[in-house]
């Protein structure tokens, strides 16, 4: 398996950068929650530096898939896996992660130490991503996120691998974004649907692609679900027929709760595998438990520099 | 155990639940470096303030009927993140501090937060080092680490102390105790007993003779208790007349010359006091008034005018001068009758102190408010004190006693308590602070007492009563008691 090489170390970046717009147009398409028991699942996975040794850093990722059928909501929590990551030993882990997770035997130069943390969260994430793909049938698999490939942790061949893998068991992915840069004239993209009555989808047509290495391997909606000031980036597999795949949200309507245009079951899946203050320290007692590992405090240069004002990042 | 904050007093500890530390235990934090060290009380339990905390107890709360999952957690983290959210904050008051081995009351530095080590302090421990038990010990029972827990007899002479705390949780079992353990010194003690629960004090729980049988002599008014006018001062009589049956001034004043005319004549039975009432010349209504007084006191059946049959306190306090008990059993005497009685007793406890007869009494004093009149509260503890009526009052109605008592309290024994009003009550005591009281009082387990004062050299603890060989039960007659 290939991936590109070029790819962008910040997720930030793997955000479409939109040229100059051509004629398009937008369509509303309005939609009707359909009642037949389709099972949700959904994936998160969250990342989290706990600390700093003299060598490295110490960080732990936890992954969260969320069923939901019937009435219930099902949950498997992996982890917390904490790490301690140096100079010395990203490499070898980076390419263990991808070995695993990509099935590669392609060794590729690790990230830097500081994007270590958000890259292993990524590729936990793809692997959960193809565990349920494989292992639900007729289902609809939730992503937190959207659809681009092209960066580091999304690699085309990757991610298309992942979708065909799901459409092979039947099951459709939407991925949903919480928050997108996406801007059409001037406006961000989730701005078009306040006047819309929901639930209904916002198609773009002739929005144009995006270029460099970047592929977005799904039709971009503005999806509005409910009443109420949100609304979200979903990105549907493009290869899926758009009627399927436009039954399938209607599907979601009908089988999961949505509050703010948000599903449940992702909701759920965040909150089960985001950290919480007390955990970093429940973690960081394990590393200095298990590990006998220092860990050390570096002083706030902000805080030193600027006094109360000296807000934001460390560094 | 680290420490945490520092505010007045009270020192917060962070601590985790595997190092068993509980309310009522002592911690030493030592500061090595400095050769000092504080000794601090627990006095609540809390869990710390952990930051997140929240939001992990919501997510938790999720998973209920609707939401269930499994955590596939190889590493077991997860026992270190419990371990964390369990995580306590002691909160303690400063008792005292050590310095070169010496025990000082008020420290003013500050152990080192970083530095200082904090471990538990055995009660054994701070026992023998602040000496509470030393010369007469009275066995109160154990503290939680199984060790006797002994109050001196000397932390209870010449001092005032309470004996409180809500119904059947074991107050006149300890007071039981301490006039046990006073009598086994050679005290004289004087019970005022409301219920008739000291009556067998003498006798084992099997209804045998105890070691105390010939100590404890039961009083029943009316019964065994009996007293002539001729024995009785102006002043007791009067005090009776006026604070127990509410005799007016004008009417007061009459009995006063008719009193002094029964003894010019040398004449004190009830007979001659009646005749003298009848024949007075005075205005119709105090003789009416005077009269309602005579037959009350004709009624109480605690005065005779036979002399073989009636009681001679000195002899009483002669017979317990080596250490002895007077019962005063007060049950089923009525309302009047009783202030009537106590007025008498205490009136000539003080007569027979100031004359020197006795040298001191220690008196206990069950539910004093329903029948101790308004002004001898301060009168015990200010005046009678130094005669040497030396004062126990035992209540499960803490506001019925003043607050100038527990001001002046040189010791309190403490059993439960939940109501929040008479923990304010009790909070008023001036040898503790009022957190103390409130906090430890709240959650004793019955027949678990927080001594506080200086039976305990102002180191509060708390000692599980010790069961008592006498038959100490109250008769409180029951109805269901064939139906078990």
């Amino acid at each position: 398996m290939i991936f590109s090489q070029n790819a962008m170390e910040n997720p930030e970046d793997a955000t479409p950068v939109i040229g100059n717009h051509g004629s398009f147009t937008i369509e509303s398409i309005p939609l009707k929650p359909l009642l037949d028991a389709t099972p949700v699942a959904a994936v998160d996975v969250s990342s989290i530096k706990v600390g700093e040794t003299e060598v490295g850093i110490l960080c732990a990722i936890r992954g969260a898939i969320v069923w939901k059928t019937k009435s219930r909501y099902k949950y498997l929590r992996l982890g917390p896996f904490p790490f301690h990551i140096t100079e010395e030993n990203r490499k070898e882990i980076y390419n263990l992660f991808r070995r695993y997770y990509f099935e590669t035997t392609e060794e590729a130069s690790a990230p830097s130490l500081i994007n270590m943390q958000t890259r292993m969260g990524s590729l936990l994430e793809r692997w959960l991503q193809m565990g349920v793909s494989c292992s639900s049938h007729n289902s609809i698999i939730l992503w937190d996120g959207s659809l681009t490939a092209g960066t580091a942790d999304s690699p085309v061949n990757v991610m298309s691998k992942l979708l065909e893998i799901a459409r092979n068991h039947l099951n459709t992915v939407l991925a949903f974004s919480k928050t997108t840069h996406l801007r059409l004239l001037g406006h961000r993209l989730t701005d078009f649907v306040r006047k819309t009555q929901p639930p209904c989808l916002l198609q773009i047509n002739g929005f144009p692609v995006p270029s460099g290495p970047m592929f977005t391997l799904g039709n971009v909606y503005v999806a509005k679900l409910t009443n109420g000031i949100c609304s979200f980036r979903l990105d549907i597999d493009k290869k899926i027929p758009l009627e399927q795949g436009i039954e399938a949200v209607g599907k979601l309507l009908g089988n999961d709760l949505l509050i703010q245009s948000y599903p449940e079951t992702l909701r759920l899946a965040h909150i089960f595998s985001t950290f919480t203050a007390n955990e970093v320290i429940g973690i960081q007692r394990f590393i200095v438990q298990q590990c006998r590992l220092k860990v050390i405090a570096r002083p706030n240069v902000r805080r030193l520099l600027f006094g109360p004002f000296g807000k934001g990042c460390e560094g | 155990m680290r420490i945490y904050k520092k505010e007045g007093n009270t020192i917060e500890i962070l601590c985790f639940p595997s190092e068993n530390v509980e309310k009522g235990d002592y911690l030493f934090i030592e500061d090595s470096k400095a050769n000092r060290g504080l000794v601090t009380q627990v006095i609540d339990v809390q869990f710390a303030n952990v930051p997140g905390i929240l939001e992990e107890l919501l997510r938790d709360s999720t998973t209920d009927d609707r939401v269930h999952g499994e955590n596939f957690d190889p590493l077991e983290v997860s026992s270190h993140i419990n371990y964390i959210q369990d995580s306590w904050v002691l909160i303690c008051k400063i008792r005292g501090a050590v310095q070169d081995g010496k025990l000082l009351v008020n420290p003013s530095w500050l152990p080192s937060r970083a530095q200082s080590k904090i471990k538990r302090l055995p009660v054994t421990s701070l026992l023998s080092f602040v000496k509470i038990n030393e010369a007469l010990p009275i066995d109160v029972g154990e503290t939680k680490e199984a060790s006797v827990l002994a109050v001196d007899a000397q932390a209870l002479d010449g001092k005032l102390n309470i004996v409180t705390g809500k119904k059947e949780t074991g107050k006149s079992h300890l007071s039981k105790l301490l006039v046990l353990g006073l009598v086994g010194y050679g005290a004289p003690v004087v019970v005022l007993d409301l219920n008739g629960e000291y009556v067998n004090l003498g006798f084992s729980s099997k209804g045998e003779n105890n070691e105390y049988y010939d100590r404890v002599h039961v009083l029943t008014p009316g019964a065994n208790l009996k007293v002539s006018l001729a024995q009785m001062d102006l002043r007791v009589m009067l005090n009776i007349l006026v604070h127990a049956l509410n005799l007016p001034g004008t009417s007061t004043r009459e009995f006063r010359r008719i009193w002094r005319f029964l003894q010019q004549r040398q004449a004190f039975t009830l007979r001659e006091l009646g005749e003298a009432i009848r024949n007075w010349k005075c205005n119709q209504h105090v003789r009416d008034a005077l009269f309602s007084r005579y037959y009350s006191l004709l009624n109480s059946g605690f005065f005779t005018d036979n002399l073989a049959e009636a009681t001679s306190f000195e002899e009483l306090f002669q017979k317990i001068r080596g250490g002895g008990a007077l019962v005063l059993n007060l049950r089923d005497v009525s309302s009047v009758d009783r202030q009537i009685v106590v007025e008498y007793v205490l009136g000539k406890l003080v007569e027979l102190l100031t004359q020197w007869k006795i040298r001191a009494a220690f008196l206990f004093a069950e539910e004093a408010h329903l029948y101790l009149r308004e002004t001898y509260w301060d009168d015990i503890v200010t005046r009678m004190r130094h005669f040497g009526v030396f004062t126990t009052f035992v209540t499960n109605q803490p506001d019925t006693i003043r607050e100038n008592i527990y001001r002046q309290a040189d010791n309190i024994f403490l059993f439960n308590f939940t109501n929040e009003r008479d923990l304010e009550a009790v909070s008023r005591a001036a040898r503790v602070d009022s957190e103390t009281v409130k906090s430890i009082a709240r959650d004793l387990p019955p027949h678990h007492c927080l001594i506080l004062g200086k039976a305990v050299k102002d180191f509060p603890m708390v000692a599980k009563v010790k069961a008592l060989d006498v038959q100490t039960m109250g008769q409180t007659r029951l109805f269901f008691t064939d139906k078990n």
